[in-house]
């Protein structure tokens, strides 16, 4: 039933598929992280316009499956832009646009989450508005989103399997393409699944670390 | 020092302060009475704007603070604020608690800041809190160090919003004698509270809000024994004292 000598076949290919997962996915969670932050600020703030903007852009990437976007990006885009898109600058947009939505409202959520009283005695000291976010509403907001931040950065690890549709080279695209050349489906999708349970897992420990350094929990 | 002209608020619909007019004098004590929905707190929180006063005029040295150009943290630098429920920072230690304002807003270098607080923590009966952290600590504790937070900035003025409304009750002496003992210094204190005794003791000056008016403002001595008002009088004798 399981080949051994298929599952050492694909095993370095998906490993090389490794390389280009992380790579997708630390830039996208970076990049997404920076989006969410400045939108998700920006949906609790007075300021019209952009807090238009950026409801319309939630609104956007809520509102169709990541899989759409990654065609509509790599596919579509370039076509209407008259540029051509590397697939793995494809990949990078696509994940770091789909994180940043969803970061930006665990980000809305945490700072809404701070008790008014902190900005009071803020504003009550004489500190402006920037030095109120920075000092003494981030610090608590972040402690707040840090367990649902550390569950939007393990989906978004997961979900640049789907960039597997415009070709990009990370792990699900290594092992499909063993699979419909070789036929060893078994093997290779068994070696895939282990591949994303040990990445995973690493990423769950060093969220767990970072919880526990941030005494998230504990007042 | 500061002076209240034709002061109103709304929220919504709902009229919170009709027509207040009150001026403060430098180094006076004000303790502001009355029962609970009153707009004794909002009537403060007005004071250094976390709520904008819908119509009227509120001159602090001669300025209006509901002018565009006034800078409000001119005003909040100099006019201190103390909550009912601390609004301590919860992440910075007692010591650190007391320095972030100084340090921002007056640019005070660190070890000046951390000298400064620790002067402070020492008035206010904590000099051994400086490390602690706030969750560590007692409500009344708590309180004395939003005190010396407060006092940091130097403050010409103190608004006090229930400051022990939020304590138990054996907690409530310890933050009041720090208040009296800032009274005797000559510090400027507009005081909403329910510590009658305190009041009496410590005020020069009484002001009983009802319905979102003021409905006497008179001395202490004047206000206990012989208010002038029914509403007054019926308020007192809820109290035993």
């Amino acid at each position: 039933m399981f080949d051994w000598s298929s599952a050492i076949i694909v095993f370095p290919r998906i490993a090389e598929g490794m390389k280009i997962t992380i790579y997708i996915a630390v830039s996208g969670i970076v990049i997404g992280f920076i989006i969410g932050l400045v939108t998700g600020y920006i949906r609790t703030t007075e300021y019209k316009l952009l807090k238009k903007i950026m409801g319309f852009y939630v609104w956007l990437v809520r509102s169709t499956p990541i899989i759409v976007q990654a065609l509509y990006i790599y596919f579509v885009l370039p076509r209407l832009l008259d540029i051509p898109f590397d697939r793995n600058l494809a990949g990078i947009i696509c994940i770091s646009i789909n994180a940043g939505a969803y970061i930006s409202e665990i980000v809305r959520g945490a700072i809404l989450s701070v008790p008014v009283g902190q900005w009071e005695a803020g504003f009550s000291l004489g500190m402006n508005r920037l030095q109120v976010i920075t000092h003494l509403i981030f610090p608590l907001a972040f402690k707040n989103m840090l367990p649902a931040l550390g569950n939007q950065f393990i989906i978004t690890v997961k979900d640049t399997s789907i960039l597997t549709v415009i070709g990009v080279a990370e792990m699900t695209y290594q092992a499909g393409q063993y699979a419909a050349t070789s036929f060893n489906l078994v093997e290779s999708y068994t070696i895939l699944a282990l591949f994303y349970l040990f990445l995973i897992s690493v990423l769950s420990v060093i969220l767990n670390l970072l919880e526990k350094k941030m005494g998230v929990g504990t007042k | 020092m500061m002076e209240v002209r034709h002061l109103k608020k709304k929220f919504q619909e709902n009229t919170v302060l009709e027509d207040i007019n009150l001026s403060f004098k430098n180094e006076d004590v004000t303790c502001i009475l009355g029962p609970s929905g009153a707009g004794k707190s909002t009537f403060l929180r007005c004071l250094n704007l976390l709520e904008k006063p819908t119509e009227g005029e509120i001159l602090y040295e001669g300025r209006n603070l509901l002018d565009n150009q006034f800078d409000i943290r001119q005003l909040r630098e100099e006019v201190g604020m103390v909550f009912q429920h601390f609004n301590l920072f919860p992440l910075k230690t007692a010591a650190e608690n007391i320095m972030l304002a100084p340090r921002l807003v007056k640019k005070m270098g660190k070890k000046e800041a951390r000298k400064c607080a620790e002067t402070m923590l020492a008035k206010v009966g904590l000099a051994d809190k400086a490390d602690a952290m706030p969750s560590s600590l007692s409500g009344g504790q708590q309180q004395r160090i939003a005190i010396a937070r407060a006092l940091a900035m130097q403050p010409k003025m103190i608004l006090f919003d229930e400051p022990t409304s939020a304590l138990d009750p054996e907690l409530v002496g310890d933050v009041l004698s720090v208040m009296r003992n800032l009274a005797d210094e000559g510090m400027s204190m507009i005081i909403v509270t329910h510590e009658m005794n305190f009041a009496k003791e410590v005020a020069d000056r009484i002001v009983f809000m009802a319905d979102g008016r003021i409905i006497e403002d008179s001395a202490p001595g004047q206000f206990f024994s012989a208010p002038k008002t029914e509403r007054a009088k019926t308020f007192l004798s809820r109290f035993l004292i």
